[in-house]
């Protein structure tokens, strides 16, 4: 028995075990007072299923999935630098591939082609409306918020703030407040996109001019408050927001010019182009942002403000930008929201929501476009799934879980994210190494 | 001494109680390679970091002549907008962009002062372009001066401490300033590196016409580099003048050796 327990390949099945034991109860039926130890002796009776695939009692569902867990971790320890070698061998050809332009330019084309044709292939009225709001919205949110955090390098815990002045904006502009809308005369709310961009990115300069002389930790805590703020505005100022019972209805966008005369009905498909438009048009300004000498003055204040200052680059000049311009792609998010839903409530725009988005852009690697789109979408997909079709005994708080678990497996084994930047990754992999003291092997073997 | 650049005059700055300059008075013309010398604690970067804009000295005034040839007073000035007037410097620890390329760090000195603005950047349309080539090319240059050009596409943290200097001094002159301020930059280096950067630095000067102000531990360098010398001690100015001069100068020694008198004095 000891001699057994000796080995760690044993050792960490029995901890995985265990650990899936404590998951399984927690995640368990409630007790109650008749019966205080229900939770405790149903979480191992009840049915469940995994995701709805595999229906059986919880316990064998938690120690299945503990024995796969196990398995994967003990082959990855053991085997684990031998597959990553074998497939960073097989990336290398591809890759080199894809630094190519015209064969970057190929993929992205074929990508944005996909997005056009999925909507007539995914016709279910459900996933269609999730397109637009779970995803594009999301994805909208996660590319703007990696400018100021990826690119800037500024941790924003109050980004839902310009997702809702968005979204209120909207609904001033449309007439749906109890105040007035500019000139008094309600707007479609096509108009309400260049004001609602307009505005937002007034007010991350007004935010920003003041907060972003702090550093790290107490911007994160200017912003947290400036998200509450805004929330609480939306909540308390009766006359002008509305209130907590929301906004009167939005009208749905329309065109009439000339010939051409065109109305977003009640469907979303209609939306899902309006908004995939606004999405690749963002991804293309702020990508030439990153590779201009924007990008680079970002990179320069993240990696040594001192060095940088003595360049000539002015920090709060190039923050507040940050802010100013990663606001402007929540600006429209909230245009979308409150065009497609109708109404408005403060309560969708909590701190819940900034860090949700915040998860979006670290899950897919901060600074990385790309990293981040994929993030959002696989996420996004994954929440408009559980929603769709929830596993038996599944709140919908219980997303938390999945995504907090997820969350702690990306940072040990991917700690950039699903597609990292390059330039972050050399951060951390520096940060790394100078702790382990290889920074050379480090540094010889990445490209020159 | 018509033409100068710096002008310190009766500068103290203050921490607190602690005095870290007092009563400095220097000058410097234009073109000159000056040095300014002294135990720790002299008060040299405190003096550095007041030209660069980083401190904010509370008496006397500092005036820096730049291209127009128009005075500007230094006292009150951030340190980007020194380093837009034409003042480059380094640092004692470099301080590199680490995670960037040797060709990105200097790049970012070379394009920092132009004005492609957010639209320019967001459009890429032909001025755009133009400017990025420009920025290429003389970034190029300064690679190839510094002699660098074959690690441009190295990453800055795997530069010896040698290499990082000229990096340094690379991004610097980048910036296209009047005056480099040169921070220990034989600090880390092995002689034969010190040798190439004593030749370097007299480059800097005699082929970019920038004038060079330096503060060095390392005396052999200072002596065969600096044309004239300043002496720090415990943040005043206690001697000025010519290597030869300042090396025979006796209070000089006394300062750099101690003896028990000097000793007793300041506790």
């Amino acid at each position: 028995m000891r001699t057994l327990l000796a080995k760690t390949a044993v050792r960490r099945l029995l901890i995985t075990l265990g650990v899936m034991a404590v998951i399984e109860l927690m995640t368990g039926p409630p007790g109650n007072n008749a019966q205080p130890l229900y939770g405790f002796t149903h979480s191992f009776d009840e049915p469940a299923s995994f995701f709805g695939l595999f229906p059986a009692e919880r316990w064998a569902i938690f120690f299945v999935f503990g024995l796969v867990f196990w398995g994967i971790t003990s082959f990855w320890i053991t085997q684990g630098p031998t597959v990553k070698k074998r497939v960073q061998d097989a990336l290398a050809v591809p890759r080199a591939k894809t630094q190519k332009r015209p064969v970057r330019i190929g993929v992205l084309a074929g990508l944005l082609v996909v997005a056009i044709i999925l909507p007539h292939v995914e016709t279910a009225p459900f996933w269609q409306a999730a397109m637009v709001e779970q995803i594009e919205v999301y994805v909208l949110l996660a590319i703007g918020l990696n400018v100021v955090v990826g690119f800037a390098g500024l941790l924003d815990l109050g980004y839902v703030a310009f997702y809702a002045i968005g979204a209120y904006t909207t609904a001033w502009v449309t007439g749906a407040l109890p105040t007035p809308p500019i000139f008094d005369h309600a707007l479609n709310p096509f108009f309400a996109i260049p004001v609602a961009i307009a505005l937002v990115m007034v007010a991350g300069i007004v935010l920003g001019a003041p907060t972003l002389r702090l550093r790290g930790d107490y911007l994160a805590i200017v912003t947290l408050g400036f998200g509450e703020i805004i929330t609480i505005f939306a909540n308390n100022l009766y006359g002008i927001t509305g209130g907590s019972l929301g906004t009167k209805q939005i009208p749905h966008p329309s065109i009439h010019l000339g010939p051409i005369k065109y109305v977003w009905g009640i469907t979303p498909v209609p939306y899902y182009y309006l908004t995939l438009s606004f999405v690749v048009l963002f991804i293309i300004v702020f990508s030439l942002l990153e590779r201009s000498r924007i990008g680079r003055a970002w990179t320069a204040i993240r990696e040594d403000e001192v060095a940088a200052e003595s360049v000539g680059i002015n920090p709060l000049k190039y923050k507040v930008m940050a802010f100013a311009i990663g606001a402007a792609s929540a600006g429209f998010a909230g245009v979308v929201t409150a065009s497609q839903l109708f109404y408005i409530f403060p309560s969708s725009f909590t701190l819940q929501f900034s860090i949700n988005v915040l998860v979006l852009v670290i899950l897919g690697g901060m600074g990385s476009i790309a990293g981040v789109v994929l993030g959002a979408i696989l996420i996004q997909t994954l929440t408009a799934f559980l929603l769709h079709s929830p596993p038996a005994g599944y709140q919908p708080s219980d997303l938390y879980i999945y995504l907090g678990a997820l969350l702690v497996t990306m940072m040990i084994f991917r700690p950039a994210g699903l597609i990292p930047s390059r330039r972050r990754k050399r951060e951390i992999t520096l940060s790394e190494d100078l702790h382990e003291g290889h920074l050379d092997e480090v540094l010889t073997g990445d490209d020159t | 001494m018509s033409d100068l650049i710096f002008d310190v005059d009766h500068v103290t700055l203050r921490f607190g109680g602690v005095i870290s300059l007092n009563d400095v008075s220097l000058h410097q013309d234009r073109g000159e390679i000056l040095a300014v010398i002294g135990p720790n604690g002299a008060g040299k970067t405190s003096l550095f970091n007041s030209l660069t804009g980083v401190y904010q000295p509370q008496e006397g005034t500092i005036t820096f002549v730049g291209r127009n040839g128009k005075p500007m007073s230094i006292i009150g000035k951030k340190a980007f907008r020194m380093a837009n007037a034409g003042v480059a410097r380094t640092f004692q620890a470099s301080r590199m962009f680490s995670a960037m390329t040797t060709f990105e760090n200097v790049k970012i000195g070379a394009e920092s002062h132009r004005g492609i603005g957010v639209v320019g950047a967001m459009l890429r349309g032909p001025a755009t372009r133009r400017d990025e080539k420009r920025s290429d090319t003389r970034t190029n240059e300064l690679l190839r001066f510094v002699g660098l050009n074959e690690r441009a596409n190295a990453i800055s943290a795997s530069l010896s401490y040698g290499d990082r200097r000229r990096l340094e001094i690379a991004r610097g002159l980048a910036t296209d300033p009047q005056v480099l301020l040169l921070d220990e930059p034989a600090a880390g280096t092995n002689p034969s590196e010190k040798l190439e950067l004593v030749k370097l630095i007299r480059r800097v000067r005699d082929e970019m016409g920038v004038t060079i102000l330096l503060i060095e531990h390392d005396m052999k360098l200072v002596m065969a580099l600096a044309e004239r010398i300043y002496v720090l001690n415990f943040g005043s100015v206690i001697a000025e003048g010519s290597p030869e001069e300042v090396r025979a100068n006796p209070v000089v020694i006394e300062a750099y050796l101690g003896s028990s008198t000097e000793e007793v004095e300041h506790k």
